[in-house]
């Protein structure tokens, strides 16, 4: 019952504030002066940076986790989050060379923001190659759990690379404060939110279809003696 | 102490098997060099050849460590070795600082053969003055490459692709370690260009940055490898 709630809360949560942050980005936010009607791809393209790192960090927690307890429950929320966290973090590279054609004039620039998010994908990408290329559940868990801590690396390089490196990529966040007018920066926090309640959500609905294919193999087992 | 004695009993098995055929040794070596005639060919010989050297070299290198490092549990798990290995009244994380010991000491050798035959085929200028800065950008780069690669090449021995898993897993993870390793040997070979001061201060970014890279994989190499190995 509680399951239920908890699961529907997020799933309605993330639609209305999905929808909010769009009207929000298109009528409340004011036009951005040099940019123009370019900058609202900004309002999406924030929250799919952000929220691949939590994602990525629920994973290292996980995995972690997994190698002290030995529960399933671990690997299997890495594994979902990774899934989830790999499709945003794609909706970033995409929503990135968007913006990036109209304002710096090339789809894509090698600098060091664009190159790591690049690379973190690469790196995903391959923990689900990992994945796919063992069959025991057990030893499956062991050896991405293994990698899930060994490509968190990628996080922090990629958030900090802005900060460490000279770049074209905007900083946004800075120990000055925020580099946004108000009414963008609350439709950038709304949206953010919303992306982090749309992950929230994706994740469970994942961990449950997992638990469900599952259970199927083992009636399966069960059936076939 | 007795941790150190397995550790070096390992090395020195690694090493009399490995001198005993060559095998990986030779193939590593002659991989290297025909690499350096492939990219001379893809690139052309002359200026266009000087500028993309030293990222030439560490590709090369990169290439050659895979190779080798999909060897390393190779026989270990084909002929029951590891088994043996982790039945051995010790902690298992001797057997992962051996096996990075040695890929660390077969890496060095191939390197140490490949670059003379590098600077003759792609170095004009000479940089002999810079050479202890280049054995240190050599051994930090090989230290960071044995740490993870021997992690992730136990890893992908354990996957039914085996020897197909381990470019894929390793090379986004060794990035940095290219990087820094490909801008600092650039400076070397350009040194004289550019003034001292700058040159400095660049090069002590660039081997901080492979100092604390391999820090840092060490010690999740040392604290993970158990996991990856037991059955």
């Amino acid at each position: 019952m509680r399951e239920g709630f908890v699961k529907r809360i997020l799933g309605i949560a993330s639609f209305v504030g999905i929808f909010a942050s769009l009207y929000m980005a298109f009528f409340y936010a004011p036009l951005d002066k040099n940019l123009g009607v370019v900058q609202k791809i900004f309002y999406i393209h924030f929250p799919v940076a952000i929220v691949p790192y939590i994602a990525f960090f629920v994973v290292f927690v996980t995995s972690i986790l997994y190698l002290k307890t030995r529960d399933g429950k671990w690997s299997k929320i890495a594994y979902a989050s990774v899934e989830v966290g790999l499709v945003i973090d794609t909706a970033l590279l995409v929503t990135g060379t968007i913006f990036d054609k109209p304002t710096w004039g090339v789809w894509w620039v090698w600098e060091p923001r664009l190159t790591t998010s690049l690379i973190m994908w690469l790196l995903y990408a391959g923990y689900l190659m990992l994945h796919f290329s063992v069959d025991e559940i057990e030893k499956r868990s062991r050896l991405t759990a293994v990698y899930g801590i060994v490509a968190f690396i990628s996080v922090p390089i990629s958030f900090m690379s802005i900060r460490w490196w000279r770049t074209a990529h905007p900083l946004l966040i800075t120990p000055k404060g925020i580099a946004l007018d108000t009414p963008m920066w609350v439709t950038t926090l709304v949206f953010l939110v919303s992306m982090t309640f749309l992950y929230a959500y994706l994740l469970r609905q994942r961990v449950n279809v997992i638990n469900l294919q599952e259970e199927i193999q083992d009636l399966k087992d069960e059936v076939e003696g | 102490m007795n941790y150190m004695r397995h550790i070096m009993a390992l090395v020195q098995k690694d090493i009399v098997a490995e001198l005993r055929t060559k095998e990986m040794l030779n193939s590593m070596v002659l991989f290297v060099l025909l690499t350096m005639v492939v990219f001379n060919f893809a690139f052309g010989s002359g200026s266009a050849m000087e500028a993309v050297s030293s990222g030439l070299l560490w590709v090369a290198f990169m290439f050659a460590a895979i190779l080798g490092l999909n060897r390393v549990f190779v026989h270990e798990k084909d002929e029951g070795c590891l088994d043996g290995l982790m039945l051995c009244p010790m902690d298992r994380s001797a057997i992962y600082f051996s096996k990075a010991i040695s890929n660390f000491v077969f890496l060095t050798l191939v390197e140490l053969i490949a670059f003379p035959v590098f600077t003759i085929f792609f170095v004009q200028k000479s940089f002999l003055s810079h050479l202890w800065f280049l054995i240190i950008i050599l051994l930090l780069s090989n230290v960071g490459i044995s740490a993870v690669g021997t992690l992730l090449s136990a890893v992908s021995i354990n996957t039914k692709a085996r020897d197909l898993m381990l470019p894929i897993l390793f090379l986004p993870v060794i990035v940095p370690i290219l990087v820094a390793a490909v801008k600092s040997t650039e400076l070397v070979l350009t040194a004289s260009a550019i003034d001292v001061q700058k040159f400095e201060t660049d090069m002590i970014v660039w081997l901080r940055t492979l100092a604390i890279y391999d820090i840092i994989f060490v010690l999740v190499g040392f604290l993970t490898f158990e996991y990856v190995v037991e059955e």
